[in-house]
Formats: structure tokens, sequence, C-alpha cells
């Protein structure tokens, strides 16, 4: 605990010694009466110097919480010998916001233990620790004060909140276990695909009739079977633009997420790659634990700056499995990831970009000079958009504002009317 | 704000007595008192407590001319004085303290006030001991001279030390 010591209180001590002396030199008792009460102030002062000896603990009312919603946390805070002011100030993140008084003054008796409220509402998406609390106690009068880190940090982490989409994207092609998604191959299933002659091993159910007594000989219904597909969410975490705490890694962060939450309620496997300054990536799997495994990883990410080259060559093979559908979120900023997407694309994988636009977040600047490289700029933009165009990625500019609904259903018709380029 | 206004208040209400009393040098007076007034204000202003003290010894230093140019051999007034310059001390202090948002409770509030009352209180009986000593009929001479500068010294160093803690 440090102990700071009012300044006023040596200025007390020399303005009654002043008092005095000069009482005493002129003599007029009158200045001695002036220095009396700061000699009596100096004394109180030294008489109130006692440590308060304060303890604290931070709760919150839970570890995990979404976007918008209000976690409580309590502070407990106990004084042995009681204080008779104490500055209490919560560390919080930015992202976090309280409607209660932070800084807050209370009064504590001795041995009395006062617990406070404090509502947070999570504003945005991240991993937190919340706290430690700040505490600076005072004696009655301010002439000391002793201040303090108190309370554990408390763990909170705030998922994104997921987006209701209407659509998802089909792969092109499916896996081999079974799922919710209608593959484009032939086999057992309920959607109808197309009629055969009949061979050895076909049930007598699977007989279209009708076909068979219009040729004459037996004819089953193809069907296509349902299966599962592998979806890989590539996250570019190079570089980001950012504007009064909205970014495209923030906008990449949501979008993730409610792909990730969608995909996987279709029993898909889903997983999760973080190409950036600090390369990480999840194996795709099903089912809720890998929905919070993804969130988690997604929560911490951040963008870390380097300068090392890196390409898919340093991801491992089964982060990415064959047949699987990647979906690029990319501001598009960096040239290495830019290449490495295509490196994926002449790997044949089956690749979607969406460009989550950097455009509303750069302020373009005044001036000729200024104008001119800002449209240089987004023409070197539709140059590369242009590129993986040619190599037949789809590549959609999703811009903040507008729903996650609008690049899928963009990326679908451009897949619906593009037939895909063999690499 | 209202703390900082009463700091002022209380600051040239002390003044003004001691212009009022100093009948030709209230020019003078005035004058160190207002150098004493800057010196509050930009203590309130800036948040610096070190300027307090002296902004006190403007206004003691005036109060003491009015004292000399007055020419009663005790001035009765000197315990209000001295109080007022512990209580307009202590107000800018408080000012200055909460010159931070932070959000207190009454009970906060209240301990100080009552604090702050008692401190002026005992002030006001510890100046009126001193003048009410002064005014009693004691002997005089180098001894009395002699245990009185002992007694400032005593004093001093204790309050020296309290000062240290």
């Amino acid at each position: 605990m440090t102990r700071i010591a009012s300044p006023r209180i040596a200025g007390y001590a020399a303005l009654a010694a002043l008092g005095l002396f000069a009482g005493l030199a002129a003599g007029r008792v009158e200045l001695v009466a002036l220095g009396a009460p700061f000699a009596l102030a100096t004394v109180v002062a030294a008489a109130a110097g006692r440590e308060p000896r304060l303890a604290a603990s931070l709760a919150a009312e839970r570890e995990r919480a979404l976007e918008g919603d209000e976690v409580g946390l309590t502070l407990e805070l106990s004084s042995a010998t009681g204080a008779s002011r104490a500055d209490v100030l919560v560390l919080l993140p930015d992202e976090l916001t309280t409607a209660r008084p932070n800084p807050r003054a209370v009064r504590l008796a001795a041995g009395e233990t006062r617990t406070l409220e404090l509502p947070l509402r999570c504003g945005r998406w991240g991993a937190f620790a919340v706290g430690p609390a700040l505490v600076r106690a005072r004696d009655a009068l301010g002439f000391h004060a002793w201040e303090t880190r108190l309370g554990v940090p408390a763990p909170l982490r705030v998922y994104p909140s997921v987006e209701t989409l209407h659509a998802l994207l089909p792969p092109l092609e499916t896996q081999v276990y079974v799922g919710n998604q209608v593959s484009r191959a032939h086999g057992e299933g309920i959607e109808f695909a197309d009629v055969r002659p009949w061979t050895p091993g076909d049930r007598v159910r699977r007989v279209n009739w009708r076909a068979t007594a219009r040729r004459g000989e037996l004819w089953v219904n193809d069907q296509h079977p349902e299966r599962n597909t592998d979806v890989v969410l590539f996250l570019d975490t190079f570089a980001e633009v950012e504007r009064r705490g909205r970014g495209t890694l923030d906008l990449a962060v949501r979008a993730a997420t409610s792909l990730a939450h969608r995909y996987l309620q279709r029993k898909d496997r889903v997983g999760l790659v973080s190409f950036g300054g600090f390369l990480s990536w999840l194996l795709p799997a099903s089912g809720t634990q890998q929905l919070y495994r993804i969130v988690d990883s997604l929560i911490q990410m951040d963008i870390v700056l380097s300068f090392a080259a890196k390409g898919v060559d340093f991801l491992p093979p089964r982060s990415l499995p064959p047949k699987a559908l990647v979906i690029a979120l990319s501001p598009l900023l960096d040239a290495r990831s830019a290449a490495a997407l295509l490196d994926l694309r002449a790997r044949g994988f089956d690749l979607v970009v969406v460009e989550v636009s950097p455009v509303p977040f750069v302020d373009p600047g005044k001036g000729e000079l200024a104008d001119l490289s800002y449209r240089l700029w987004r023409l070197s933009r539709e140059s590369l958009r242009a590129r993986y165009e040619r190599a037949g990625v789809p590549v959609v500019e999703w811009l903040d504002g507008v729903p996650l609904n609008v690049p899928l259903e963009e990326v679908a018709a451009f897949r619906r009317y593009a037939r895909p380029a063999r690499a | 704000m209202t703390l900082a206004v009463l700091a002022v208040l209380v600051y040239g209400a002390v003044l003004a007595d001691a212009v009022l009393h100093a009948h030709g040098l209230g020019t003078l007076v005035g004058e160190i008192g207002s150098l004493g007034l800057l010196f509050l204000a930009l203590a309130l202003v800036r948040g610096v407590e070190e300027l307090l003290p002296a902004a006190m010894v403007c206004l003691g230093g005036a109060y003491t001319v009015a004292v000399y140019v007055h020419g009663a051999p005790l001035d009765e007034r000197a315990p209000l004085v001295a109080a007022g310059l512990l209580l307009c001390c202590e107000l800018a202090a408080w000012s200055v303290d909460e010159r931070l948002r932070i959000a207190a409770e009454r009970a906060v509030v209240r301990a100080r006030a009552v604090a702050l009352a008692a401190l002026v209180g005992g002030a006001l009986a510890a100046a009126a001991l001193v003048i009410a000593v002064a005014a009693a009929p004691a002997g005089r001479g180098l001894v009395w001279t002699v245990a009185g500068a002992a007694a400032v010294v005593l004093a001093l160093a204790l309050a020296a030390r309290a000062g240290q803690r």
C-alpha cells in the first residue's frame, strides 16, 4: 500500500513555525494566535496517519456473455481499521461500460464489509479481465492517502452476437458423412436425381414403374444423398482498418461467428484458420463444443504486425481437408494473404472470398494528391478483385452496415451463373 | 465549485476585515491580500495545494500590517482571523480534492464536513487560549522570554516531527 502525505501538512508546519517566530520576534501575541491553528492541524494530521488495512474481492456474475448483455460485477470491500473515505475505481476495458458511477467514494467503518454492485454492459465482443480495483483511502480531512490495487481480475468472455442467415453457401462437393446438404452425387437419399436402367443389387422399392412400363425394361430412380460438408473459415489477420472502435477485423469476427454457428447447426464440420502475423488453426469438427472452441478462438483474435513471408504451406494439411469449402474473410490489404488465397485456388480448393471492405473506414483525405492516391488505391483493389475472378474465385465486397446475407447471396448468384474454373 | 467559492468568500471576509481596520494603509493591506488571493485562485484553478500556504502568508501579512496600524495592545479578533485562515485553507484543499469526478456517498461528505467543523472549532479554541493566556497578568522578564522561546522551539520540533511522519 503506497502512502501519500498531503503537501499541506508541511505547509501547515511551516505556517505554525512562521507565526510563532514572528510573534516572538515582534512581541505580538496575535501572530502566535495565527500560527496556533496550523500547529493544531499538523498534530491532527500526524494522529490521523493510520493505515486503513483494506481488503477486496471481485466476482463476476458469470464468465460468459453475449454482446449487449448485462453482467453483474460485485466488489466486496472491507477495512479492519475503517476509512473515512475510500475512492474505488474498478478497471474496465473500453468495451465494457456501466451505468453506475465508477469511480465512487464510500465510507467504511472499522470491520465493516461493503458490497458494491456494478452492472456491466458488454458493448463489444472480446476476452476481458475485469479489474483489479484501484482503491485510494483517505483520512477524514484528506491529510493522508493510501493507494493500492485490490482483488484478482475477474475473467469475462463476451461472444459476438449472431446474425440470422437465411441461406448458406453450398459447397461444390460434399464429404462422405451423413449431413443435411444434398450432394451432387447420386446414391441413397431422399431428393430425386435421375432414372437409370436397373442393375443387380437395386432394391425393388426403387423401381420407377412408369418408366419401366414405357420402356419395357426395369428402370430405377436415383437420388441425391444427404451429406455433410467441410467448411473452413479463413480469416486474414495480417492487417485491418479501424475507425471509432469498428473495423474490418470486428466485422470479420462477427461474420465468422455467424457462419460457424449456422454451418454447425447444419451438422457440417467447421474449421478455422487465422492467417496473419500469428498463425493459428482449428481442425474441422462438428458439434456445440466446436462452436465454443471457434468462438473462444475468434474473440482472442488480434492483428499481429509481422513482416515474415507466410504461405499456406505453413498450415498443417488436416486444417484444409480436400473438397472443403474455404470461406475467406479478408480486407485484402496484405499481399501475402492475397497470394495465399490464389495459391489455395490453384490447389483446387472451393474458395469464396468475402472482402470485408476497408473503404468505409478509410478517410480519403483532402487535396489533389490525397484524392489521386485514394483513387489509385481503389483501382488497385479493383484489379486484385479482377485477378480472383479470372481464377474463378467468387469475390464479393461486404460493406459495414450491410447484412451478411447480401454478400452470401451474391456469391450464390455468381456460382449459379459462372462455371467453376478448373485450375 | 461551491467549496472553492466558499474558500474565496472566507478569504475575502478576512481580507475585508483587515482592510477596514488598516485605516491609512488600507491600500497596502489590500495589495498584499490581493497577491494572496492570486495564489489562492491559482491553487484552486490549477489544483496545486502547495500554493495555499503562500496565500495564507499574504493574508496573515495583511492582517499583521492592519494590527500594527490599528495600534491596539491586543487584537481580540485574532482567534477568529486564525480560524478563518485555517477554514479557507481547508475548504480550498477540499475543493482541490474534489477536482476528480468521483461520485461520493452522502456519508463521506458529511464525515469530512464534521471533521472540518471540529478542526476549525479546535483551532478557534487554541487561538483563543493563546490570546487569553497572553491577556492574563503574568510576570515579565528574561525568564519568561526564555521560557517562551523554549516553548516555541518545542512546539516547532513537535510540528516538524508530526509533519515528517
